[in-house]
């Protein structure tokens, strides 16, 4: 009802490369946006900043990701080291009284250096031991953090960020902090529509089909990789900063250990590798439904009147996220974007859908 | 630097690199019949952990016949598990592939921590705690016994895969369409596969709840394990144990060179540096097929 | 051969209008009828593509693992329905498939390819027997019986693979391209001795080739399939004389070529 191809015709190859080749996709974007901006006079402050924060940046990051991953096909288990390296350098820069501006730009930048490194390994392995060496070079990141007091901050391993101040204003209540983030995960989004459209775009989808193939045609592969890096690093490094700078307040190690990888690679796949809108619905999904479950599971044992271990009710999460990832990939391996975009097709031609036939 | 202890550091290297080749055969033999990089290991070695322990302090069954009865539902749970999971990603890519086993390995972990809680309880083996005197060298007790659980499976292996039924098994990591095409059930083969790994972790589990308790920590092998099965060769048992034995010594060895300089806990990043290295310099490690890909 | 005689013999496979979809989408065969008679040998001849191979796969039951089924029609062997047979339970109910592009477990040697492929059922005497028997037909693998079979010649391997698929004790043998890569003396090595394992034992063969003039050599009936439809069905004598056959597929006579409109019209006709 509300989609409907009918009616629009392209009629020249800018218009046939546009972001929104169906105008109800369109308004539909435009709506959640309006829904986006207007979510703090909305909602109560404590979702907003504890749910829909954390969501937009974790957005962002797994975009990143998707990045590297979905689109030039690059398995990636050591994301979490490239956030802490963004944010560490970002908040050392802010401590050390650098704008807070040039900071993040900082953190982006040495994420780009460090992330670059993974890189190289791209160049040798591929596949399963691309993931393996990642996951090592995880776990050495983890190493250098957990044993440099003069990078993660003294005896107590952790690192008070400096308060948020961005164009000469400083952002401490609630709403700045939500917008900030928000502001963040559009102009990430912004970019990896536009990202589909351009050779680049191209040429990294040309790599992960299969990079020498892609290289006889002319695309020089391992620059793509490390291009290909490079970006996503980049998008994880700032992320990683302003996860610190909005809603942790304070960097620790285990903010970004191995489990924390493996959850960024969990929200990729689970909402749709190379998916946009996947990323969104896999953030939510991975970050937010445990929670929820568990909240269920608490509330319906104070119903019954049951008692529920302590430590039973602590790991029911953890249970809840692997089983969740296992189900998805059972349910469509291609993720919630696959099911999304079945869904949108089925619209698309509903109530007439002899027509797809 | 004394030899006597260098010596000493290297045969309880050995030992333990053994109790990692123990871990990785599950691995190899998940690996060499289907391909499936299986990061689940540490989940089920948990679980085998936590079974023997539930049949034998919940239920009160002495240890020897608690292990037996764990080893045969690990088998049913391995089998369980390609039957219901693996089965259907067959063919995907390897990405999703992994997912699959992350994420069952977070939920194995998740559901055994739910239901038995995270203290860490002890397994008590009855093995002595006494160190062994060999001439002046220091041997741990339970080490040892857990290399000779490791050599036992790895002989156990080597004989089962002459067996006819072995034999099938190989044939299925060969082929898989060759395979069917002379009637081996590939599907039942792979999940036999999955039943052995499950089967191997019983006795990690045991051996290392032993020696480091019955906990969370048994999953973090994971990173020793990988590491071991890649050095050796992914799809090669006798691989697992030569390249247990090497991790070992040079795990051992070589912190007891670093600690002082880096203060301490270098174990980890020593693993890691073998795990690039061997990735970089000759991925299909010391006894791993290489395999050719076309464009 | 007649046609009353083919019809007097019950045909040990049969196969009724079937059509094969692969994914769902892609129509591979568009209603094959084919038979086998029992004892007899069967040549599928064709071209590139025009779905020789799916034929086979459809009645060994290999199309599930290419995501392929059968949409219509039936198979019947030795008298039962075998379309929702399992391709395992095929093999023991006895047809065997010998793969295109010969697939020996490289990294077994010839003995355990032999058996890997002998049902588990089978005691230890039989196995030997049925080894010495495989390598009575081709003693060229017992002098290799021991190296890996990776290492084997094409020929060798194309051996194995056929001893592979008679441990498991097949009525119904199909061989897909034999001659694949092989060189002629090889060619004509391996197409006698399934002659003679075929008149020696009464094993029914269905034979698949794009090597028409050695396959009609050997076979008493053959098909030809273009376009995933059987567009020819004649004794293997009578397709020997066919001008058609002799232009496109025994490499023709006289000069004639694909260039000549009046040949490619005709070929034409099979492929619409």
């Amino acid at each position: 009802m509300f989609y409907r191809l009918s009616g629009v015709y392209h009629t020249n190859y800018i218009s046939d490369s546009r972001i929104y080749k169906v105008p109800a996709d369109r308004n539909l974007a435009l709506a959640l946006l309006v829904l986006g901006v207007a979510a703090p006079f909305i909602a109560p402050s404590l979702y907003v900043n504890s749910y829909m924060l954390p969501w937009l940046i974790w957005t962002s990051a797994a975009l990143g990701l998707n990045l590297v991953t979905g689109w030039a096909g690059q398995l990636h288990l050591g994301y979490a080291a490239v956030m802490a390296v963004g944010a560490y350098s970002a908040i050392h820069a802010a401590r050390f009284g650098v704008p807070w501006e040039f900071a993040l730009i900082i953190g982006g930048l040495s994420a780009s250096v460090i992330g670059s490194l993974f890189a190289f390994a791209a160049l040798r392995a591929k596949g399963l031991y691309l993931a393996l060496t990642t996951l090592a070079m995880q776990f050495i990141m983890d190493w250098v953090l957990t044993h440099s007091p003069a990078i993660s901050g003294g005896s107590h391993a952790s690192l008070q960020a400096p308060t948020l101040k961005l164009l000469g204003q400083e952002i401490t209540s609630d709403t700045g902090l939500y917008y900030v983030a928000l502001a963040w995960c559009l102009l990430v989004t912004i970019f990896m529509l536009n990202l589909k459209r351009t050779g680049l775009g191209r040429a990294l989808v040309a790599v992960r089909e299969k990079d020498y193939a892609a290289a006889i045609l002319g695309v020089h592969s391992f620059y793509y990789k490390i291009v290909a890096f490079a970006m996503s690093s980049f998008i994880g490094g700032v992320s990683g900063a302003l996860l610190v700078a909005t809603f942790f307040f304070l960097a620790a190690p285990e903010q970004f250990s191995v489990a924390v990888s493996i959850q960024a690679l969990a929200m990729v796949i689970v909402g749709g590798l190379g998916s946009i809108i996947g990323s969104y619905f896999g953030v939510a999904l991975i970050l937010l439904v445990p929670g929820l479950v568990n909240g269920v599971v608490v509330t319906a044992s104070e119903q019954l009147g049951m008692q529920i271990n302590v430590e039973t009710l602590a790991h029911i999460p953890n249970a809840v996220y692997g089983a969740l990832i296992v189900i998805i990939l059972l349910i469509e391996p291609l993720g919630l974007g696959k099911l999304y975009g079945n869904i949108r097709d089925y619209l698309m031609v509903w109530p007439f859908d002899q027509l797809r036939k | 630097m004394d030899p006597v202890f260098l010596a000493e550091l290297a045969i309880n290297g050995a030992l333990t690199g053994l109790l990692y080749s123990l871990f990785a055969i599950g691995l190899v033999l998940i690996y060499k019949a289907s391909s499936v990089p299986n990061l689940a290991q540490g989940g089920l070695t948990m679980v085998g952990a936590y079974v023997v322990l539930a049949l034998a302090r919940d239920v009160g069954m002495p240890l020897w016949l608690a292990i037996p009865i764990a080893v045969a539902i690990m088998f049913g749970l391995g089998f369980g598990i390609e039957r219901v999971a693996l089965r259907r990603l067959a063919g995907r890519p390897v990405v999703m592939i992994l997912m699959i086993t992350l994420g069952l390995d977070i939920f194995l972990r998740g559901t055994t921590l739910a239901v038995w809680g995270g203290t860490s309880r002890s397994m008590e083996l009855g093995v002595s705690y006494e160190p062994l005197f060999l001439g002046d060298i220091l041997v741990s007790r339970i080490h040892l016994v857990g290399a000779f659980v490791a050599v036992m499976f790895f002989a156990a292996f080597l004989l089962f895969f002459r067996t006819r039924l072995g034999i099938k098994l190989r044939a299925i990591a060969d082929d898989y369409m060759a395979s069917w095409s002379v009637g081996i059930s590939v599907e039942r083969g792979i999940g036999l596969s999955w039943g052995l790994a499950s089967v191997v972790a019983v006795s990690a589990g045991v051996i290392w709840g032993e020696i480091q308790g019955v906990d969370q920590a048994l999953s973090l092998l994971l990173l020793k394990g990988l590491t071991v099965a890649v050095l050796g060769g992914l799809d090669s048992i006798l691989g697992a144990i030569v390249a247990g034995i090497i991790l070992g010594v040079v795990e051992n060895v070589g912190a007891d060179f670093l600690d002082p300089l880096v203060g301490g806990g270098s174990r980890e990043l020593i693993v890691a540096a073998v795990l690039i290295l061997t990735i970089m310099i000759r991925p299909h490690g010391l006894f791993g097929r290489h395999d050719i890909e076309r464009v | 051969m007649s046609m009353e005689d083919q019809t007097v013999a019950e045909p040990i496979l049969s196969m009724n209008s079937v059509e094969v979809l692969y994914d769902n989408v892609l129509l591979a065969i568009k209603g094959v009828s084919i038979e086998v008679p029992k004892g007899k040998m069967v040549a599928l001849l064709g071209s590139n593509g025009a779905g020789k191979s799916t034929t086979l796969k459809a009645i060994s039951g290999l199309l599930k693992a290419e995501r392929g089924h059968i949409s219509r029609g039936e198979i019947r062997f030795r008298g039962t329905a075998i379309t929702e047979v399992l391709a395992q339970n095929r093999v023991e109910m006895g047809i065997c498939h010998v793969i295109e592009g010969r697939r020996v477990f490289e990294h077994l040697t010839p003995d355990e390819n032999l058996i890997a492929a002998a049902p588990l059922g089978m005691n230890r005497a039989a196995l030997n027997a049925e080894k010495d028997r495989i390598y009575n037909y081709f003693p060229r693998l017992a002098e290799r019986r021991n190296s890996l079979a990776g290492y084997l010649s094409g020929g060798e391997q194309q051996m194995l693979a056929i001893g592979r698929a008679l441990v498991t004790q097949p009525d119904l043998l199909m061989l897909d391209e034999p001659s694949l890569g092989l060189a002629p003396f090889l060619v004509a090595e391996i197409f006698d001795m399934i002659k003679k394992i075929n008149r020696e034992e009464g094993l029914s063969v269905l034979l698949v080739e794009q090597n028409a003039l050695a396959a009609l050599e050997v076979v008493s009936d053959g098909y030809l399939i273009e376009n995933g439809r059987v567009v020819m069905h004649d004794t293997a004598e009578a397709l020997k004389a066919n001008s058609d056959i002799q232009d496109f597929y025994l490499g023709g006579k006289e000069g004639s070529n694909f260039h000549n409109v009046k040949h490619y019209s005709r070929r034409k006709r099979w492929l619409s």
